[in-house]
């Protein structure tokens, strides 16, 4: 699902974000990307995202070579991945329902399909009931799993998330990372960044762990 | 479709969320239109006038008082041949007196102590407008101020040129000063546009990272710029509507003196649906170039 040879980011004075990164995650997996801050973590996420472009080597997703892609091929590959932020980044103008309906709305579905799958995934996050609330009405792990709803809408084959339970206590990581769990035994390829070890350890997956813009250690 | 469609709801959500300076847009463009409409309202009023006083325009052949009856007969027959003359009329000494007395009642009595009648005969010639146009009428008086038995020709038209040419260069200025204020109204929906962008940056960065179209992200802002652009130019056809009929309301007598009042038209309906698609092409402008960078 990702492959990367070499792969290398470098910001200007020379500054290494990524340096020489080879990894490898396959379809279906659910990695754990860890490291201090300034690992280079959030750097990955985002070139993986394509909010940032590589410096150096090669990166490949669910079959795109990132570096060549056009406008209109971004737009296509972004579509088959969902993202989970630290922040969230949920629109606070809208319901809930409709934060998640943006998605599939804003990628042309029709509207009676755009508020079934939006119910459907908001029904398996548990959060069916609060269909009608504004994120600012919501506790901190509601909103997430509204964002991981949302992230889930458009049945993506890939989730990336970047310190997903950051704002949360361990109760909710916990919670949150179950969901992640429920995803990747869909096939959903997940890889989530976070510095969180002991969530790690309890989780029990894969981990990718980074210092300074290098792998240190696959474990 | 949908894109149409999720553009125009969100677009109008946009200009209710942002009314204050929504209306700052709407206002501008106003401001643009009015100028732009104000200038083709008078002067296309202007221009019929000319043309109405130009189709009545004519000119006067003074005879000497010894010129013979065939000296007239060979001055008719040369304007006649010419195809310069709507119409002529021949305007004998007493009739030119008649005249005088009848338009000029209160000096009437001086002529009684008249020992000649100092009127000359005269024929007085209509000019066709293209005689006008392709200067015809300009070649026939030259001839026919050089012809036997003729004392002067007046051609009194300088003045329609003057105003023509003064006409033109109102135009001139005034369509410099209109597209000027069209740029700024641009830049100010342009501004307004970008706000907007601004308040909704955590939307269109979800709309990025989900890889919707450019067409869901950008059309709303280009849409936003439209309407507030159509209302602009519809507000400045309304102003001008209620300022032209002021106008002839307050100013109906004394324009009346001068011209027929009747005669003066607001723009036809054809010229306000350009200036409506004209105000929604400047906004259209305005939201695409804010748009550009989302």
């Amino acid at each position: 699902m990702i492959e990367t040879h070499h792969l290398s980011k470098v910001y200007s004075r020379g500054l290494y974000a990524l340096r020489d990164l080879s990894i490898t995650v396959q379809k279906g997996e659910f990695v754990f990307l860890t490291g201090p801050s300034g690992a280079g973590k959030s750097t990955f996420l985002r070139l993986l995202l394509l909010q940032e472009r590589p410096s150096e080597g090669e990166l490949w997703v669910n079959g795109y070579h990132l570096e060549k892609l056009t406008r209109r091929e971004v737009q296509e590959y972004r579509r088959g991945i969902g993202f989970v932020f630290q922040d969230f980044k949920l629109i606070p103008t809208r319901t809930v329902l409709e934060n998640i309906s943006f998605v599939p709305q804003v990628l042309g579905m029709p509207v009676a399909q755009q508020r079934r799958r939006a119910f459907q995934v908001l029904k398996w996050v548990g959060l069916q009931h609060r269909i009608n609330a504004y994120p600012d009405d919501l506790s901190g792990g509601e909103q997430q799993r509204i964002a991981i709803a949302r992230a889930l809408v458009n049945e993506p084959a890939l989730i990336l998330a970047d310190e997903p339970t950051g704002n949360l206590d361990p109760d909710l990581s916990l919670e949150i990372m179950n969901l992640f769990r429920e995803i990747n035994a869909g096939g959903t390829t997940v890889l989530v960044a976070t510095h969180d070890r002991e969530l790690i350890r309890l989780v029990g997956r894969r981990t990718i762990t980074l210092d300074q813009g290098r792998v240190v250690e696959v474990a | 479709m949908r894109a149409i469609e999720y553009s125009f709801r969100e677009a109008t959500a946009s200009i209710w969320r942002g009314k204050g300076t929504s209306a700052l847009a709407v206002v501008a463009i106003t401001l643009a239109m009015m100028v732009l409409g104000g200038l083709l309202l008078i002067t296309s009023n202007v221009q019929k006038l000319i043309e109405d006083w130009s189709s009545a325009a004519e000119f006067s052949v003074y005879l000497r008082d010894d010129a013979t009856s065939e000296q007239r007969g060979a001055l008719e027959k040369l304007i006649d041949e010419s195809g310069v003359a709507a119409a002529r009329e021949y305007v004998s000494k007493a009739e030119a007196l008649g005249r005088f007395r009848r338009d000029f009642a209160e000096l009437a009595s001086l002529t009684a102590s008249f020992e000649d009648n100092p009127f000359p005969a005269s024929v007085e010639v209509r000019v066709r407008p293209d005689a006008q146009q392709d200067g015809r009428a300009e070649v026939l008086i030259a001839r026919l101020a050089a012809a036997p038995g003729v004392v002067d020709v007046r051609y009194d038209r300088e003045w329609l040129v003057r105003v023509t040419t003064g006409l033109e260069t109102i135009r001139g200025i005034g369509f410099t000063l209109a597209l000027v204020m069209v740029a700024a109204a641009a830049l100010t929906v342009a501004t307004v546009v970008r706000l907007a962008l601004h308040e909704r940056r955590g939307e269109i960065e979800v709309m990025q990272l989900v890889g919707s179209p450019y067409a869901f992200i950008r059309g709303p802002f280009v849409v936003e710029g439209l309407l507030q652009g159509g209302a602009g130019a519809l507000l400045a056809i309304a102003v001008l509507w209620l300022g032209f009929r002021a106008v002839l309301g307050w100013w109906g007598g004394p324009l009346a003196t001068i011209v027929e009042t009747g005669a003066l038209q607001f723009l036809p309906l054809r010229l306000c649906a350009w200036l409506v698609a004209g105000g929604m092409a400047v906004g259209c402008v305005g939201g695409l170039a804010a748009a550009r960078s989302a």
